[in-house]
């Protein structure tokens, strides 16, 4: 009775090892299956529902956290804000000629919206749990005219993109997942590269340089390039803010062609997120 | 555990509940810069109350569904949490829970070893860009929020589930009768 019992337990588990690695063969490298569509369309409402009523207990202890890390960083948000309050004159200057050279092209006045693009906003109802993806879903999908491949951005900078829709729902592949690479550009160097993200630290991606004859220096600011090559699969709108270098030491920017970027975007704490829909690709 | 329908009824709700609260709560909380995955604990708790058989169940169920409402290639997290159920349950069927401390404990432990379960799973597929050293840290924070939500899922899952244990019975059958007025 005993043996039949082990036997038989046994087989389930064999059963659903063997389950689990079929699911895998058949799944891997899909956007996303019938049966996945199905259960994120009958769950999408209770995680909405579920986001929102839990807002405040998330807040209060995302709260706790924040103080914490807030002291201590008084006095360097200090020189930062000296940097700033000059930056702030310079670009106001900046406007005035970018709103001239607008008119003088007869581009639209949109700013942060890529030129053609339409803006589809959506709220963050779910992040993968472990620290090896970094995945949100979003609450909007196809039925909103959200695309696989979409860019997305948030007030701060770029975020992601669109790896897989739903009828209701979107998976989002943050920039500081480890398949994601962006091409971008710093300004105002105009040095191009690569930005890839380092497993385990969200708020560090690596830009590695495609030309190199110019040095650049910390505080510069990373945008995106627009382009694409084969080994991205898809191409961003230009002159998204992506982040700012933090590190660019002479002799490390020489000896291996990369500097560090910290991403203007927090990507663990995302709310609202704009979904760039239409647009070329 | 003796499966009847009212209680893997309620197995079902924990499940759905856990990952629902999982995606909507705990991972977009931080403390010290992680957020607690408490999944791996809840399947350990799973197969402590029920044996080998339930924490596998549980543990692919859990595991395909995460999957399901992430978008992700099915079946990669349930492989992780059906070894993790299955460990739990092994324990639970091998030795005697003597101390407060085994339940919490064996969470921060298997919660360590689905952690690295989860990057294996992805290595397996190919990782492109560095892997740094602070994904060791992160695991580490992660096993210890584990340990402390452990003891607690632990709990109220017992409790949840109390008419179907078996020890629970026993326990509850051997008990001295109270005498009024001794």
């Amino acid at each position: 009775m005993y043996r039949k019992q082990v036997r038989r337990r046994r087989a389930v588990l064999a059963l659903l090892i063997v389950g689990s690695f079929a699911l895998l063969t058949l799944t891997y490298g899909q956007g996303s299956n019938g049966l996945q569509r199905g259960v994120t369309a009958v769950f999408t409402p209770v995680s909405t529902v579920l986001d929102r009523a839990l807002k405040p207990a998330r807040d209060l202890i995302n709260w706790v956290d924040e103080t914490f890390d807030a002291r201590g960083k008084n006095d360097k948000l200090e020189e930062e804000l000296e940097v700033a309050r000059k930056q702030a004159v310079g670009g106001k200057v900046a406007l005035a000629e970018n709103r001239e050279y607008r008119e003088l092209l007869g581009l639209s006045k949109s700013g942060a919206i890529p030129e053609g693009y339409e803006p589809v906003t959506g709220r963050v109802i779910g992040l993968s749990p472990t620290v090896w993806y970094s995945d949100v879903m979003i609450d909007v999908g196809s039925g909103d005219g959200v695309k696989q491949g979409d860019p997305v951005i948030n007030g701060q900078g770029l975020i992601g993109r669109v790896t897989a829709v739903t009828g209701g729902a979107s998976k989002v592949t943050l920039i500081s997942d480890h398949s994601s690479v962006v091409s971008v550009k710093v300004v105002p160097a105009g040095v191009l590269g690569i930005v890839k993200p380092t497993v385990g630290e969200p708020n560090t991606l690596v830009l590695s340089f495609l030309n190199s004859d110019k040095n650049i220096h910390k505080g510069q600011m990373v945008v995106t390039a627009g382009w694409s090559s084969e080994e991205l699969e898809s191409r961003f709108p230009p002159n998204i803010p992506v982040g700012e270098i933090t590190k660019a030491s002479v002799i490390v920017q020489e000896a291996q062609e990369k500097v560090n970027v910290r991403p203007y975007a927090d990507l663990r704490n995302l709310g609202t997120v704009q979904v760039l829909t239409g647009g070329s690709r | 555990m003796i499966l009847t329908p009212k209680i893997l009824a309620r197995l079902i709700v924990v499940g759905i509940f856990g990952v629902l609260l999982q995606l909507t709560f705990f991972s977009q909380v931080e403390l010290f810069h992680v957020s607690p995955d408490v999944l791996p604990a809840l399947v350990v708790c799973l197969g402590l109350l029920g044996g080998t058989m339930t924490g596998a169940v549980s543990g692919f169920a859990i595991g395909f569904l995460l999957d399901c409402l992430l978008i992700q290639p099915l079946g990669g997290a349930s492989l992780v949490l059906i070894a993790v159920g299955y460990a739990a349950g092994m324990f639970r069927e091998r030795f005697e829970i003597h101390s407060r401390l085994v339940v919490p404990l064996l969470c921060a432990l298997l919660t360590f070893a689905a952690e690295l379960g989860f990057g294996a799973v992805e290595a397996m597929f190919g990782i492109d860009t560095d892997v740094s050293i602070l994904v060791l840290r992160d695991i580490l924070i992660q096993s210890a929020f584990a340990f402390f939500l452990g003891w607690a899922i632990y709990v109220g899952l017992r409790r949840l589930v109390r008419p179907a244990l078996v020890d629970e019975a026993t326990v509850r059958r051997t008990r001295r009768p109270t005498v009024l007025g001794a």
